[in-house]
């Protein structure tokens, strides 16, 4: 049966020729290891977002009398709708972790350098429609952590000075976060962000497929495509064939994504759901504790040392845009972070600066 | 077995479990929700509904019309057409219950008369109780 339809397929479209040519024949460094997968388990975490979030919709009512009940009927009387919505909450974080380590195994081994630099912007924007999708999902759910949270973070553009408030009340759709707000972010959250999404990971696996993959910088140190030359597809010294080597290893980490988030909705199944999460919004009470989810404790953290909204902001602003793009600012060919002992110390002090920023808001 | 080979079959054997967990949960997840709605009774009094004239009622979120027949006492039948499910309505004026659909014709005790309808409509229970009438 299987081998009648291949040979169908076969047949109709050359099967074997696109598997020869694209799969096989994708070259990738023969040093690739379970590090070099991590954005393809993120982009499956994406997918798995995508199936719960769709599942989920088929209960969930977007206004603030359903909102909060809709999900309890989830939870509690739709058939393993606690399954699905959990594997969605606790995906929705994993994900962010995927993401970070995807982001700092690129960097420390220097992947971002020519002929890379728009891999890593439309990466990087990418990670922004990741936190974006979060804010909108997280006010989705109509609790008191969601609903304060969001008003936090809706308060926070008001210290831009002239169209501060404009943006906020544009976000809001009003003066406080309402029915209103909850519209929108639902809007955003299941229709214009996957839109917007789908767009750049396909440019970005575009990019991908089209440079190769980096080698590792012990490996080839420079950086390929030097002035003047055009374009060509990086070649490795040893290499692997994409299919099936490096599809195997990647499958397998996507299996270990799928194990890591059921451990945690089996064992600590109110990991990324405080108490107060279980208590419906209430605009007229604001709840005496209330802090942002963990990926937003640093710049949380940034805000609340730094006494001038305006600078904390603008900080945090100007930290983004080098972030985003930071292969246009580091132009040195030297790929290697090791023999780079500036860079390198900036990458540890950032990361333990994140970690510390992080500590402060959760502790503080 | 190479490792490779291994690697593979574990792959298969994880991937095939995976999606065996998923599809049972989801089965079930996407079943409707009927049968869990507790089946509730519905009160009216009988003055509501006088000799000759039907009331609509909604009973565990399935149309209900409750006719008061000149003579034959009160009678509980379902809106829901037999024929595609849209829902009937009672014609005083020729005694006949009617799909604006496709014209299907019932009489006050929810049999055919006429048209494309398969089967007579569902028939609720009803106990009339001094000035009340329990429907469910």
């Amino acid at each position: 049966m299987f081998e009648r339809t291949r040979q169908w397929l076969e047949s109709r479209i050359g099967l074997k020729d696109i598997v020869d040519t694209h799969l096989r024949g994708f070259r990738i460094p023969g040093e690739s290891n379970y590090l070099s997968t991590l954005g393809a388990v993120a982009f499956a975490g994406f997918l798995v977002q995508v199936l719960t979030g769709i599942f989920l919709l088929m209960y969930y009512v977007p206004h603030p009398d359903h909102a909060f009940s809709s999900l309890q009927v989830i939870d509690n009387r739709v058939p393993y709708g606690w399954l699905f919505r959990s594997i969605h909450v606790v995906g929705s974080n994993v994900i962010l972790v995927v993401l970070f380590l995807h982001l700092l195994v690129v960097f420390y081994r220097g992947s971002y350098k020519r002929p890379r630099e728009m891999t890593w912007l439309s990466g990087g924007l990418m990670f922004f429609f990741i936190f974006l999708f979060s804010v909108t999902g997280y006010l989705l759910s109509w609790n008191q952590v969601s609903y304060w949270s969001t008003t936090i973070i809706t308060t926070i553009p008001t210290f831009l000075p002239v169209l501060g408030e404009y943006v906020s009340d544009f976000l809001r759709g009003g003066e406080f976060v309402s029915g209103a707000t909850l519209g929108r972010f639902f809007a955003f959250h299941v229709a214009i962000l996957p839109f917007i999404f789908i767009i750049f990971s396909v440019i970005h696996i575009f990019l991908v497929w089209r440079t190769g993959f980096a080698p590792d910088p012990r490996v080839a140190t420079g950086m390929s495509g030097g002035a003047g030359e055009g374009f060509r597809r990086e070649s490795y010294e040893s290499s692997i064939p994409y299919y099936p080597d490096f599809l195997v290893k990647e499958l397998f980490m996507a299996m270990v994504y799928l194990a890591v988030v059921f451990f945690i909705i089996t064992f600590f199944p109110k990991l990324f759901q405080p108490a107060l999460a279980s208590v419906q919004a209430d605009p007229q009470l604001t709840p005496e504790v209330i802090r942002p989810p963990w990926y937003f404790l640093a710049p949380y953290g940034m805000l609340k040392l730094i006494p001038n909204k305006f600078l904390g902001i603008s900080l945090q602003l100007i930290l983004f845009v080098v972030f985003l793009f930071w292969p246009f600012f580091d132009g040195r060919e030297e790929r290697n972070i090791l023999k780079r002992p500036i860079l390198r110390g900036t990458f540890v002090l950032a990361v333990i600066l994140w970690i510390v920023l992080t500590l402060w808001g959760r502790y503080s | 077995m190479k490792r490779r080979s291994f690697l593979k079959s574990g792959l298969a054997i994880l991937g095939s479990a995976t999606f065996l967990s998923f599809a049972y949960p989801l089965l079930r997840f996407l079943s409707p929700l009927k049968g869990r709605v507790n089946a509730e009774k519905l009160v009216i009094r009988k003055s509501e509904v006088v000799s000759g004239s039907a009331r609509n009622i909604v009973l565990n979120n399935k149309p209900v019309m409750v006719i008061h027949r000149p003579g034959k006492g009160f009678i509980a039948l379902s809106r829901v057409c037999t024929h595609l499910g849209c829902l009937v309505s009672y014609h005083r004026a020729e005694q006949k219950i009617i799909c604006p659909c496709h014209a299907a014709a019932f009489s006050l005790e929810g049999k055919v008369l006429s048209g494309p309808a398969p089967k007579p409509l569902e028939r609720i229970p009803l106990k009339v109780e001094a000035e009340r009438i329990v429907i469910g």
